[in-house]
């Protein structure tokens, strides 16, 4: 049987509408893409790590890596994982570029300094010439990682390639979508490939264009130890790895908004959540989703006042439960891109 | 006639590499004459490191690579340790090198199904889709039941793999990038329930390698006999040890060692000299003022064609990595070559992760696993460990209670090094040399040759001040510490 777009989007809107996709449905919706040819993407590689990319490789809540590669994405062209290389890895990046329709990703900074040359994509484009090129033909562009949202550990004082995130690099665009973390948590970039794929359009963003699904909570509110505590008053641990609240040891908990609490790290499977997480550990938040990571976070482990002085440690405030406050949506309805922008190959026979 | 071909990017690696080769014909082989390894990312983490609380290093170092990320940590930490004059309890050790060994798992795993193998076998008819369509098909390719049985392992090691990560954040909070690690220790507590979540997934694992992952490297060493003779290099190999067995690290699992024009000898760090003639430097000057020695990028440079420096050992390049250790411990002797390099990484994983099924009963639940300390006001000190692809080191000097200089070498740097100031070859350029090339446009072979010593460019750039060695730059080591 032949699933056409439209039955695809009524089996991936009903999943979606029954709260989350889950792995089943994932997997049907797999099955129908792979008939079409999946969605297409891009994926960058600039000034950073690559641990997005391991990140990726993760498992992760919506679904294992094994069949997002092999039945649901079509991921035409990605550095750490692609067949061929050199000149024919060139030629399947421009054909890729030149046909639109696709997701692109991009992962590391960008590096504006030295005429471009502290990154090259490949021989005679730079990272720079390669994020404006691409971003052309491009239905939606996702920053993964905060260096590609924001310029991250890259461009950390004194940020001696003049690196820069993606939006700092092409400005305003609506079609971009911040992803950042220290690496990316998977599901945040599965979920939000998961969330274009059934609405075809971006998500509510927060004002630094970060999907409020996954970074609309602060970590603070939502924190065990505050949720252990506070009702006795809070409990700080004298050091680390001690039990009890760790602002005063340098956590950057309560100025950072991300999911972590709930969703953890590295889970086992699809469908389920982390085994642990930064604060799990017995240490503190960095902070490493936010705009100013790292400069404006560290040091890491010293109490920092927030910026504006307004903010003294938790005093066992008792009046906020789980859950925090709600950040403010900036996208509006008639900055949605439609469904049929992503483009999906025939098969490849 | 002699023919160069460019070879950037190089995929299924971590980060930035570009390789030229000149083919021609040598004793009526088309053969690689000359090659040249270059790095094409600079990020300059040692300038970003300055100033900085000395005790975030950690969390820094650890951006420079998503893939090795736990040895920068324990890098780092060991680094740190020194300086802050700080013993960590024991389980802090034992949970250090069980994390950094889950690290060593999931690398070896991903080098050799996701990295590695695609450049052995034909997936035609088994992996028609992105991103391992298009894809080079050559002859000497295996297909049929091996490449079907490589293809579905393949698949299950992407699973394997992730779970290699998994049984590391038990101990670290997550991966890549871990928060457990810090000076003095690691702050995730032992508990009897973690320890029992660790080997159920530890044991999994164990069962991969023995029955999955080594019996496909020992395939493919009977597939392609020829590759146990291509790819040599010049056969020096450096190990700087790695798994700390008590609390000074006199005892490790894979000891610290050096083979050198076929002898084998210790290793003094102060021998350790960087050139950078054909790096995108400033040259500083030579050995002038060490305060003076920065070295600044410098993008346009005449002749220069990599952003990694050339590191040495006693003036001779040697190669880091899985081989250089078992090779100094003992443990593997066959010989240097692409599929010595495959095989003797497939032994160490099983190596590593029996060893770690030990350190679990090490560990004491309940018991310290971190021992405060105070920031020095002033301390000069190194951190010397493994990465899965080679020996890392990790050298600070501390002044006023802040970084005041940080310098990062790593593996890759003496693996994909360019040419040195007497114009020696870097080891991956020299193992190239001598490799035949059969089809210009599909240069398989090259790939083998490189992708066996598992590069990892992110690394590639640190600074240096310059030492006494005229037209080089000497890592500075303060004496005495080992």
């Amino acid at each position: 049987m032949r699933f056409s777009r439209r039955e695809f989007l009524k089996v991936a809107a009903a999943a979606a509408a029954a709260g989350r996709l889950t792995p089943a449905a994932l997997a049907s919706l797999g099955r129908v893409l792979r008939i079409e040819g999946g969605p297409r993407v891009i994926w960058l590689q600039g000034a950073g790590c690559d641990g997005d990319a391991i990140s990726f490789l993760n498992s992760i809540h919506y679904a294992t890596v094994d069949s997002l590669l092999t039945t649901t994405i079509d991921l035409e062209f990605q550095n750490n994982l692609m067949a061929v290389t050199g000149d024919m890895a060139v030629s399947v990046g421009e054909a890729a570029g030149a046909e639109p329709g696709y997701i692109l990703v991009v992962e590391g900074a960008i590096p504006v300094g030295g005429d471009g040359k502290y990154c090259t994509v490949w021989h005679g484009l730079s990272m720079y010439d390669a994020v404006v090129e691409f971003s052309q033909n491009a239905s939606f562009i996702l920053a993964l990682g905060t260096c590609a949202s924001f310029g991250g550990v890259t461009a950390g004082a004194p940020n001696p390639t003049n690196s820069q995130g993606v939006g700092g690099v092409l400005g305003s665009d609506d079609r971009l979508i911040n992803l950042p973390g220290c690496p990316a948590h998977p599901d945040w970039l599965v979920g939000t490939i998961v969330y274009l794929l059934t609405n075809g359009y971006v998500p509510p963003l927060d004002e630094h264009r970060r999907p409020l699904e996954f970074f609309g909570r602060r970590i603070h509110d939502n924190c065990f130890n505050r949720r252990e505590y506070c009702g006795q008053g809070i409990n700080f641990a004298p050091e680390l790895s001690g039990e009890g609240c760790k602002e005063l040891l340098g956590c950057k908990g309560k100025r950072t908004y991300a999911d972590c609490p709930m969703r953890k790290w590295n889970s086992d499977g699809s469908g389920e959540f982390g085994v642990n997480w930064c604060i799990g550990s017995g240490t503190t938040c960095l902070g490493c989703v936010e705009p100013g990571f790292p400069d404006a976070l560290s040091p890491f482990y010293v109490y920092l006042p927030t910026p504006d002085g307004t903010e003294s440690p938790d005093d066992g405030d008792r009046g906020t439960t789980v859950g925090g406050p709600e950040k403010k949506v900036t996208n509006r309805p008639d900055n949605h891109r439609e469904m049929g922008e992503i483009s999906g190959h025939d098969d490849h026979n | 006639m002699a023919t160069t071909i460019t070879i950037d990017p190089v995929t299924r690696i971590e980060g930035h590499l570009r390789i030229d080769v000149t083919v021609d014909a040598v004793g009526g082989e088309d053969q690689i004459v000359d090659a040249r390894s270059s790095g094409t990312m600079f990020r300059g983490f040692e300038i970003i490191l300055a100033g900085r609380d000395p005790r975030d290093a950690g969390q820094y170092t650890q951006r420079i690579c998503g893939v090795c990320p736990v040895s920068h940590a324990m890098a780092s930490c060991l680094n740190l340790d020194n300086a802050f004059n700080v013993t960590p309890p024991d389980n802090g050790r034992v949970l250090r090198n069980l994390v950094l060994g889950a690290n060593f798992l999931q690398s070896h795993i991903l080098h050799f199904y996701h990295l590695s193998a695609v450049d052995f076998i034909d997936t035609t008819g088994l992996l028609d889709m992105s991103p391992w369509m298009p894809r080079y098909v050559s002859p000497d390719m295996a297909s049929g039941t091996v490449a079907e049985t490589l293809v579905a392992h393949y698949i299950e090691a992407l699973q394997i793999r992730r779970k290699a990560q998994h049984l590391g954040a038990i101990f670290s909070g997550k991966l890549p990038h871990v928060s457990s690690f810090v000076v003095g220790g690691c702050t995730e507590n032992v508990t009897a329930e973690k320890i029992a979540e660790f080997r159920t997934v530890l044991n999994e694992m164990r069962a991969f390698v023995e029955n999955v992952y080594l019996p496909d490297a020992a395939a493919l060493g009977s597939l392609f006999p020829d590759y146990f003779q291509l790819g040599a290099g010049n056969g020096n190999m450096l190990a700087f040890g790695v798994f700390d067995l008590n609390s000074g690290g006199t005892s490790k699992l894979l000891s610290r060692g050096r083979y050198t024009d076929g002898s084998p000898g210790s290793v003094d760090t102060s021998e350790i000299t960087e050139y950078i003639k054909y790096s995108w430097f400033a040259d500083a000057g030579g050995s002038q003022n060490p305060a003076d020695g920065v070295t600044q990028p410098d993008p346009n440079k005449p002749d220069a064609y990599s952003w990694l420096k050339a590191p040495r050992y006693a003036d001779k390049a040697h190669e880091t990595g899985p081989l250089a250790r078992m090779w100094v411990n003992g443990h593997y002797t066959n010989g240097v070559s692409v599929l010595d390099r495959i095989t003797a990484r497939a032994l160490e994983t099983k190596l590593i992760a029996d060893a770690m099924d030990g350190w679990l009963d090490e560990l004491t639940p309940g018991a310290a696993v971190y021992q405060s300390s105070a920031i020095p006001l002033q301390a000069t000190s190194m951190g010397l460990t493994e990465a899965p692809r080679g020996a890392l080191g990790h050298w600070m000097d501390i002044n006023d209670s802040v970084i005041s200089r940080y310098q990062v070498v790593t593996p890759t740097n003496w693996n994909a090094s360019p040419r040195d100031d007497f114009d020696e070859p870097g080891p991956i350029e020299a193992a190239l040399v001598g490799t035949p090339v059969a089809d210009l446009n599909q240069p398989l072979e090259v790939l083998r040759v490189v992708h066996s010593f598992d590069p990892c460019l992110a690394c590639a750039v640190h600074m240096v001040r310059p030492g006494k060695r005229a037209g080089g730059y000497k890592v500075l080591i303060q004496p005495g510490i080992a």
